[in-house]
């Protein structure tokens, strides 16, 4: 049974990419572009072993993550209790803060001078501060994971989905919801089918509650006897179907803004999903279908018929149904290749991945299998031709020294000084991806700044050694050298090189000489670039 | 006139690979950047109060009785309220604002707001910052839109300025915006000034020949940038005219800004943003919760006009907040989330001493679906005013797509 993938993988490979495949470029060229895309940039040696090892053989076991040890990874998990916390562990903790800060907002009528320096009267509670822990623990987790994590690619497919179906922490509830959202429905599926991460981001809480299904009902529909006047967010009871959910649905998750559907088919999308909802937060926020919310008449969506009558299923249904349209393939396809080969990707791999995506139903390992496997993935146009994300810059900055990064929220911070506060982007539509969006000038600044920290060690919640990773050398070349091989990945232009051996000339003290040196070179255009 | 925005919008990655640099070319078509010599002109602050401000109890008819019968607990008594006309008058902690009123640099634009009917804080500051009500998939912010097609005013890297940690949604997209989270700390941290000037001169080596497209042009922006914020030393600023700026995040802000523009750096656009004014529970009346946000609010907004001077006839500054509060005060002393507020505009241009807008009343039958201060000024009326009458923009349907601002639905902020 083992065999079977790689026996497959390798039919694929001679079937699709011989000629112009990695064969073109060096084993070390093609292990760097791979490690870029794949992973969160090569840490020290890397690029030597993947190398050695053949490309081809660490992406397809990058493809079967649930292969690969990481006893490194799991042994740092164990410092964040947010990882064993259950979903009602969760919704307990937002309860709790959230009568706090009532409480806390009550009693402030007798402070009534507040400092300006801090206006939220209710920040400082036991309960608040602890939200705010989570808050941190849950954005830490993921750079710990994209730094320290064997799974890189099943790392990368977690980040990409979360975008891919973004849920934002700054709403309400979804700070406490967020958590299982990112372990429990993104993560199983990263790599899974498409269809089913697609039903289970509908019907996930988190979900649920930042795109609104939860408020949308039949229009008239009233609850039963004792049903409760007030919804899961202690509002007024919902009146009428919302779109909000319906129209994302289509427009970022499947078929994209152009894939042919009408403000028609938005609202009956939004009737075949009323009913599906949640239960309030101090009773868990699971999946609740409420019979009596669903829009029992007959409707029509892009010209499949929902006769009248049908209840719960008939969303699975239109997932599933959503899942296998070309123009959800097409749109999705297009996002994984503007993430793994360029911002605009070409036309030829978006179709090679909407071909394994027909032939496999869906099957997310099978659609980048064919992306990396294809010529334009290996196309010399299409290396370092993309600028790194905020995350990618920062974990790639920190698996380039081997920094050891500790539980503490810091790193995570840094992201966030540098554009990308993890699970903070407010629109349903998620980080972007390109270029455009993230190299202002104040964001570059920012990223060198970090670079010579990181570099100096003064970088919070990292540590570093730069011994094991640049040895001490006699000389301005042989440092050069080594920083070249061992922490650019072999990437270190000859302008980077010439710029930093002459910035070197008058700094006499070998660690400060070389710490400059690092800092340059991962704050230089070279490692901008991925 | 070639800019970045032109480059970025008309795919001038072209010219880049023509070796020609469009900052360069910026530089070269207008007066040169060093401080003190950019152009001055026209400079639009804008002041987000994030979590719905109670325009009724900062802006107060204490003319009329419903308010005193709908907030028993929470309304501002007449006495202490500082009248403006006769039916309005401003809450006691915005007296530093008075005089603004009386010299005719302050307006108040009364039952502003969204004709979206959202009362989500979410949804509603994403509408209002990219400017599209209703459509949550605009990528880019209306400010940022106004610079993307700014062809009135010089380029240069203090063009759009954010004060805070990232670049806020009204100034997210293709033109290029400095987000500043501290002016004193902007460019290359190193300890001393050697060490600082050596790190900012390697890095600068490094992209100047090391870079290409949009990371080259937008590093050497930071490079000037950082070079020309070197030439003012935000550490030893003084606000003039012995203006105090309260302690809090935002009177630093709107100092900074103050500089920037002092410094002629050409600052075209500013945003800055305070939150507070989500006032559920025991927001108070006369003094309280809302009160002392509202001293913080009126005495950064006081200094900072003081400290303007002569320059406040270059600026003007636009508040605005994602939606109001409800007309009745709630079971917990506070109010709950509605629909219009009102919004100030300050500066030299302003058609100020009035409060503007057609005012729907308080009375059941006016209100908004039976509870909220109805909408009568749309806020994109109002912005797009301030961007054609002030900054001069001459096309405001590509700032606010899918809507026609009309001159005639214009509230009047700005002096003709």
């Amino acid at each position: 049974m083992k065999l079977f993938p790689l026996i497959g993988a390798l039919a694929l490979v001679a079937r699709t990419a011989p000629a112009q495949g990695p064969a073109t470029l060096t084993p070390r060229d093609s292990a760097l572009h791979a490690l870029n895309r794949l992973a969160y940039g090569p840490r020290p040696g890397e690029v030597e072993r993947v190398a050695g090892m053949g490309v081809l053989n660490w992406i397809d076991a990058q493809l079967q993550p649930d292969r690969i040890p990481d006893p490194v990874l799991a042994a740092k998990e164990r410092a964040f209790p947010l990882l064993r916390m259950s979903r009602q562990d969760l919704a307990d903790a937002y309860t709790a803060a959230q009568r706090a800060r009532r409480a806390r907002l009550a009693d402030s009528m007798s402070r009534t001078a507040a400092s300006p320096a801090d206006p939220d009267p209710a920040a400082m509670t036991p309960e608040v501060r602890q939200a705010r822990r989570l808050a941190g623990e849950l954005q830490e987790v993921a750079v710990v994971r994209a730094a320290l994590s064997e799974r890189q690619l099943e790392e990368v497919m977690v980040d990409f989905w979360t975008n891919h179906f973004n849920v934002s922490l700054t709403k309400g509830a979804d700070r406490f919801l967020l958590p299982d959202y990112v372990e429990h429905v993104i993560r199983p599926h990263a790599l899974g089918k498409f269809r089913d991460l697609l039903i289970a981001t509908a019907r996930s809480p988190a979900m649920m509650f930042y795109l609104d299904n939860w408020e949308s009902v039949a229009p008239g529909s009233e609850p039963p006897r004792g049903g409760g006047r007030r919804g899961a967010g202690g509002k007024a009871r919902p009146q009428g179907i919302n779109e909000n959910y319906a129209r994302e649905l289509l427009e970022l998750h499947t078929l994209g803004v152009d894939g042919g559907y009408t403000q028609d088919d938005v609202i009956n999308v939004a009737r075949v999903l009323t009913g599906w909802g949640i239960t309030p937060p101090r009773q868990g926020a699971d999946f609740a279908y409420r019979d009596w919310a669903h829009d029992r008449g007959a409707k029509v969506v892009m010209g499949v018929p929902y006769p009248a009558g049908g209840g719960e299923d008939e969303g699975r249904s239109l997932l599933s149904w959503l899942a296998s349209q070309h123009a959800t393939m097409h749109h999705v396809s297009r996002q994984l290749c503007a993430r793994f080969v360029a911002d605009d990707p070409p036309d030829g791999c978006v179709d090679d991945a909407v071909a394994a995506w027909e032939r496999s139903d869906g099957d997310i390992r099978e659609i980048l299998r064919a992306i990396f496997h294809g010529p334009d993935f290996w196309a010399p146009a299409n290396l370092n031709n993309k600028v790194k994300t905020p995350l990618e810059f920062l974990v790639s900055a920190v698996r380039a020294v081997s920094a050891d990064p500790d539980s503490t929220p810091r790193l995570a911070q840094v992201v966030a000084r540098l554009g990308e506060p993890l699970y903070q982007h407010v629109a349903p539509d998620g980080y972007p991806e390109r270029q455009d969006d993230w190299v202002t000038s104040g964001a570059l600044l920012a990223r060198m700044n970090a670079a010579v920290a990181i570099a100096a060690g003064r970088l919070p919640g990292v540590t570093v050694d730069l011994d094991s990773v640049v040895p001490p050398a006699p000389d301005p070349d042989t440092l050069l050298d080594r920083i070249n091989a061992r922490v650019l990945g072999g990437a270190m232009s000859a302008h980077t090189r010439s710029v930093i051996r002459d910035e070197l000339a008058d700094l006499r003290d070998p660690a400060a000489r070389r710490s400059f040196a690092v800092g340059l070179a991962l704050g230089g255009p070279d490692f901008q670039k991925q | 006139m070639v800019s970045r925005r032109v480059f970025v919008k008309s795919g001038g990655l072209a010219l880049v690979s023509f070796g020609l640099d469009p900052l360069f070319l910026a530089r070269a078509a207008f007066a040169s950047p060093a401080p003190g010599h950019a152009p001055s002109g026209p400079i639009l602050v804008c002041l987000f109060q994030r979590g719905a401000v109670d325009g009724l109890n900062m802006i107060v008819p204490h003319g009329d009785r419903i308010y005193y019968e709908e907030r028993p607990r929470i309304a501002v008594p007449a006495t202490d309220v500082i009248d403006l006309d006769g039916y309005f008058g401003l809450h006691p902690s915005l007296a530093p604002l008075k005089p603004l009123w009386d010299d005719k640099t302050l307006a108040v634009i009364h039952a502003a707001g969204s004709p979206d009917s959202s009362r989500s804080h979410f949804d509603a500051q994403d509408y209002m910052e990219t400017g599209t009500p209703g459509s949550k998939t605009t990528p880019d912010g209306w400010l940022n839109r106004y610079c993307q097609h700014d062809r009135e005013h010089a380029d240069t890297p203090f063009h759009a300025v954010a004060f805070g940690p990232e670049l806020p949604r009204i100034l997210a997209g293709s033109a290029p915006a400095l987000a500043i989270d501290d002016l004193q700390a902007f460019g290359l941290r190193a300890a001393g000034a050697g060490a600082r000037d050596k790190v900012t001169r390697a890095f600068e080596a490094l992209y100047q020949g090391g870079s290409t497209g949009l990371v080259a042009s937008s590093s050497q922006e930071g490079f000037e940038a950082v070079r020309m914020l070197s030439g003012i030393d935000p550490a030893s600023y003084t606000p003039a005219n012995g203006a105090s700026y309260p302690a809090g995040k935002l009177g630093r802000s709107l100092k900074e800004i103050a500089q920037l523009i002092k410094a002629d750096l050409g600052l075209r656009v500013a945003f800055a943003d305070v939150t507070g004014w989500d006032t559920h529970v025991n927001q108070g009346a006369s003094e309280g919760q809302l009160a002392a946000r509202l001293t913080d609010f009126a005495g950064s907004l006081a200094a900072f006009m003081r400290d303007l001077g002569d320059r406040r006839g270059d600026v003007v500054l636009l508040t605005m907040s994602e939606f109001g509060r409800t007309i009745r005060e709630n079971g917990s002393s506070g109010t709950d989330h509605g629909h219009a507020t009102a919004m100030l505009v300050l500066g030299g241009a302003v058609n100020g001493g009035k409060v503007l807008g057609r005012w729907p009343g308080l009375d059941p039958a006016q209100r908004f679906e039976g509870r909220d201060v109805a909408v009568t000024t749309d806020f994109r009326d109002l912005f797009g005013e301030v961007l054609a009458r002030h900054l001069g923009a001459a096309n405001l349907p590509a700032v606010f797509p899918g809507f026609a601002p009309d001159q005639a639905r214009f509230p009047g902020a700005i002096r003709a």
